[in-house]
């Protein structure tokens, strides 16, 4: 065989995603993939985070749910009381 | 007694006869002027004053018709009895008219001026008989006094009872001729003057047009002698009463004169400015001939000194002009007149082209100032409306001409028309055609947006004209964004405020009022833009596609080009319409600083292993660029298998994205990208740069020099025909052949083997050749615009169809309307005008629908 292919770059595209469970966020309706309504740029500057219950939230949503809450705050999906997945 | 008086009277009234025909036959004598007056006391003492003058008159007249007048006219006669063609011959001959006319005038004054004495004589004879007995009154005191004011009348009226037809024809041709040498003689000196002028210039400004004549001095006296004969001319032709014939013939002379003075300056050259030139040749030439003219006829004293009652309110003096001193009133008369029919006829002859000077717009700025002034002057400017309007029908608004250039046009139109009209009034009785037919174009808001973001930097498909780069006119804009921001009034402080009120100015009579006061239609380019489109958020959804469009298609991660103008888009068009675009720009960015992370950490670990992979594709090859998909137009995704190699590369990849990134996940859209690659034969090597899925194609020809296009497809896990259409890029750089397969619809493919084959087929005969695709050879990484908004029209199409069913043809607005008010439920029907008849459009294509007048309607 004569040719041989050499490849010099190749410049591939992807996408991202949480790979979360659920499309959307639970607290801001908002996808997952997206960012929450008070950020502008998603991925980095918007991570997920994972209760011990399992469900995912953006960060800044759960955070301003725990923060409001004045006693034991509670996953809103699931009324079980939150703690952050370790 | 009675016979007596009879007698005396018949014996007076013989002699009297006698003698006046002896005076009026005489050669100049008038030695029969005291024999005259006792008769004429005589018979005037009889009553026969009246008698007397009117029979003198009469024989003047017969004198004067008999001797004179059929002298004067046969002068003529060769002209007025030649044909048409025969008088151009007459023309053109040197001396024609000036020396027949000055002579037959010369004559013909000769014989009035002898008449006039011999009325003189009379009026004498009978003045001296009114002085004997003044308390008597008597007809005879109003015959001395209305007997010469009666000759001049019967003189004119004799001569112009025998008028030929084409008299006033000779006087047009002598003036114009006059004039023609006056204006040679002035241009010289003229010429010398401005020469002079400019040496002048840094020595001393004192030097005018004047004493530029001065130094020329025979200039002077052989313009003045010219002026003093036309002067004779005039006073000749002024005596024998064609005063107002006169002044027609070397008025349309002047003019005449003028509007080819005017074609000549102007001509077909928009980029030097003629007003200041016409003006300076009117004060040149036309109006030193009327100053020299008038003062020689002694008329402009006469206004001069004359009533002020008389000077028009409209005649504000100019202090002076140049040579002539302070100007009479009927000079300052001519003046105006000359500049306003300059101003016309050069606003004409520029409306007439108006559209050829908008196409060559930046350089023929100085036509469109010309243009300005005169308009400012004239007033005119509906002309200008409907003249240019019918150009653009005739010429721009056709099926030939591009998307680009309809854009290109309008633009320069707009610029054009900002700067004779301000306020935009115009503009928007022009523009109007123009949008309309544009909206009609599928391609308008990809031109459009091409327009804005094409140009400056970094974008490598356009041979953008700099004149007519629209980021340009952004960056402007954007300077003077603080003063445009009429919308923020709580910004204006009071004392601006007040500012503002008080230079306000009523709109233009030819405002439409329905559109708005003139703060509103301040002229804003990019705004006109967007109104052909429809609402920004379209023009936004289409820079976000092309946008994703080339940044899916670099090889690299440089957007600094992209940021400027994203940053200028959001000035315009608010931050919040620009995100999805931003987010865009910055995971260009994060790709970059994550790419280069995951490369490092990537080879340092390959490097321990090192060896084991020796054949393999270096980890050093492979960029990705990492997008947020949610905010990205719709990808076009298709399944590719690309070769083992590369795609373990592309899972180490992914594995340490996660690695760094968890718990976020890489998902490839490995049909997107783009390779470079070096097909390497013996001795020889070639480079392209193409898409995923080419490479994966020629990458499985190294296994195997021959492949059929079934098994092919299969093993990239492509479908066939879009394998066939791929793979003729290779078979086209003559990198693969195609021979007839297995069966009629499978085709084999074979790697060119030899060197000299390659040769053969291919057009490149450098070693290194260098291929890049080309735009029709790629295909696009992003769903159109029009795709998507066919996608989501098709649900509408079923009613639309009905509808026309229903109703046999509707208009445009009708259906949109009835689409608003029957679509509520799931899905609601959302979208514009613009966007319902690009739909429509492609329904006509696809041969559903046909238009007729307007009208949609079902094609059967």
């Amino acid at each position: 065989n004569t040719m041989k292919v050499k490849i010099l770059q190749w410049h591939a595209v992807a996408s991202w995603t949480w790979d979360a469970q659920d499309e959307t966020c639970g607290i801001c309706r908002m996808a997952f993939d997206g960012c929450c309504p008070d950020c502008k740029f998603p991925g980095d500057d918007c991570p997920l985070i994972w209760g011990a219950c399992n469900h995912a939230y953006h960060l800044h949503c759960i955070l301003k749910w725990v923060n409001s809450q004045t006693s034991t705050p509670l996953c809103p999906m699931c009324r079980r009381e939150w703690q952050f997945k370790g | 007694m009675e016979q007596d008086d009879a007698d005396g009277s018949l014996d007076s009234w013989a002699r009297f006869c006698s003698l006046s025909n002896e005076l009026l036959g005489g050669d100049g004598d008038l030695s029969v002027g005291p024999r005259l007056a006792p008769v004429v006391a005589d018979l005037c003492t009889r009553g026969l004053a009246t008698l007397v003058r009117d029979y003198f008159l009469h024989s003047l007249e017969e004198t004067f018709r008999n001797n004179a007048v059929k002298k004067f006219w046969q002068h003529f006669h060769p002209y007025c009895n030649a044909s048409p063609v025969d008088r151009i011959k007459f023309c053109v001959k040197e001396h024609w008219p000036e020396e027949i006319l000055s002579g037959a005038l010369e004559d013909i004054c000769l014989e009035k001026s002898y008449q006039e004495k011999c009325v003189l004589v009379l009026v004498h004879a009978l003045q001296s008989y009114e002085d004997r007995t003044p308390k008597r009154k008597f007809k005879a005191v109003d015959c001395s006094s209305s007997l010469m004011p009666r000759y001049q009348l019967m003189v004119s009226s004799v001569l112009l009872t025998t008028l030929p037809l084409s008299f006033p024809e000779i006087l047009n041709v002598y003036f114009k001729k006059k004039l023609e040498e006056l204006n040679i003689i002035m241009a010289g000196s003229y010429e010398s003057d401005q020469l002079g002028n400019h040496e002048l210039f840094e020595s001393s400004n004192t030097s005018d047009w004047h004493s530029g004549m001065d130094i020329d001095g025979q200039d002077v006296s052989e313009s003045s002698c010219l002026v003093k004969n036309i002067g004779k001319v005039v006073r000749d032709l002024r005596c024998l009463g064609f005063t107002s014939m006169t002044e027609d013939a070397y008025s349309s002379a002047i003019i005449w004169l003028l509007k080819s003075k005017v074609y000549e300056l102007a001509g077909d050259d928009y980029r030097v400015p003629v007003l200041g030139s016409v003006k300076k040749w009117i004060q040149a030439v036309p109006l030193q001939f009327l100053h020299a003219l008038l003062t020689y006829l002694g008329d402009s004293v006469d206004y001069d000194s004359g009533s002020s009652g008389l000077k028009s309110p409209l005649a504000s003096r100019p202090s002076s002009f140049p040579g002539i001193g302070v100007p009479s009133e009927a000079l300052v008369r001519w003046h105006m007149r000359l500049e306003y029919f300059a101003y016309e006829t050069l606003q004409d002859l520029r409306i007439g082209k108006l559209f050829e000077i908008i196409v060559d717009y930046p350089e023929s700025s100085p036509a469109i100032e010309d243009l300005k002034l005169c308009l400012e002057y004239t007033g005119q400017h509906s002309k200008l409306v409907d003249s240019f309007i019918s150009s653009l029908r005739y010429r721009l608004l056709t099926a030939g001409a591009s998307t680009n250039d309809i854009l290109h046009q309008y633009v320069s139109t707009i610029k054009a028309l900002r700067t004779i009209d301000p306020t935009g009034v115009f503009l928007e009785a022009v523009g109007e055609p123009i949008r309309d037919y544009l909206r009609g174009r599928k391609d308008t808001i990809k031109c459009i947006v091409t327009m804005l973001t094409d140009g400056s930097g970094g974008n490598a498909s356009g041979t953008g004209n700099a004149g007519d780069n629209l980021l340009e006119e952004l960056n402007r804009d954007a300077e003077n964004q603080e003063n445009a921001d009429y919308d923020n009034h709580a910004n204006i402080d009071e004392k601006q405020a007040w500012l503002n009120s008080e230079s306000w100015e009523p709109d233009p009579v030819e405002a439409d009022p329905l559109k708005g006061s003139r703060n509103r239609r301040k002229v804003d380019i990019l705004g006109l833009m967007v109104s052909i489109i429809g609402s920004k958020d379209q023009l936004v959804n289409e820079y976000r596609v092309m946008l994703a469009e080339k940044l899916l298609n670099k090889s690299d991660f440089e957007i600094d080009s992209d940021i400027r103008t994203l940053e200028l888009l959001k000035i315009h068009f608010g931050e919040s319409s620009m995100q999805k675009c931003e987010i865009m720009l910055n995971d260009l960015i994060d790709s970059k600083r994550t790419n280069s992370n995951i490369k490092t950490s990537l080879l340092k670990t390959s490097q321990t292993v090192a060896g084991q992979e020796e054949a393999e594709i270096s980890h050093d090859v492979l960029d990705a660029t990492i997008i947020s998909s949610n905010f990205w137009p719709p990808i076009q995704t298709e399944d590719l298998v690309v070769p083992a190699s590369v795609d373990q590369l592309l899972s180490d990849y992914a594995k340490r994205f996660h690695q760094i990134k968890t718990p976020r996940k890489l998902l490839w859209k490995k049909n997107l990208g783009t390779v470079k690659l070096e097909l390497e034969f013996e001795g020889r090597s070639m480079q392209f740069t193409v898409a995923p899925v080419h490479a994966a194609i020629i990458m499985r020809f190294q296994e195997k020099s021959s492949w059929t296009s079934k098994t092919l497809a299969t093993e990239i896990g492509i479908p066939m025909d879009s394998l066939n259409r791929r793979i003729s890029f290779w078979t086209s750089k003559g990198v693969l052949t195609e021979s007839a397969g297995p069966d009629a619809d499978d085709h084999t493919f074979t790697v060119v083997d030899s060197m000299s084959d390659v040769n053969k087929n291919s057009i490149a005969n450098e070693r290194l050749a260098e291929y890049q695709m080309t735009e029709e050879e790629g295909e696009s990484s992003v769903a159109s615009v029009e795709e998507q908004l066919k996608k989501e029209m098709t649900v509408y199409e079923k009613f639309i169809i009905g509808m026309l069913i229903n109703f046999g043809s509707m208009s445009l607005d009708r259906i949109h309307n009835t689409l608003k008010m029957f679509c509520i439920a799931e899905p609601s029907y959302d979208k514009s005008l613009q966007q319902l008849q690009s739909f429509l459009s492609g329904l006509v294509v696809d041969e559903k629908l046909e238009t007729r007048d307007g009208l949609y309607l079902l094609k059967r």
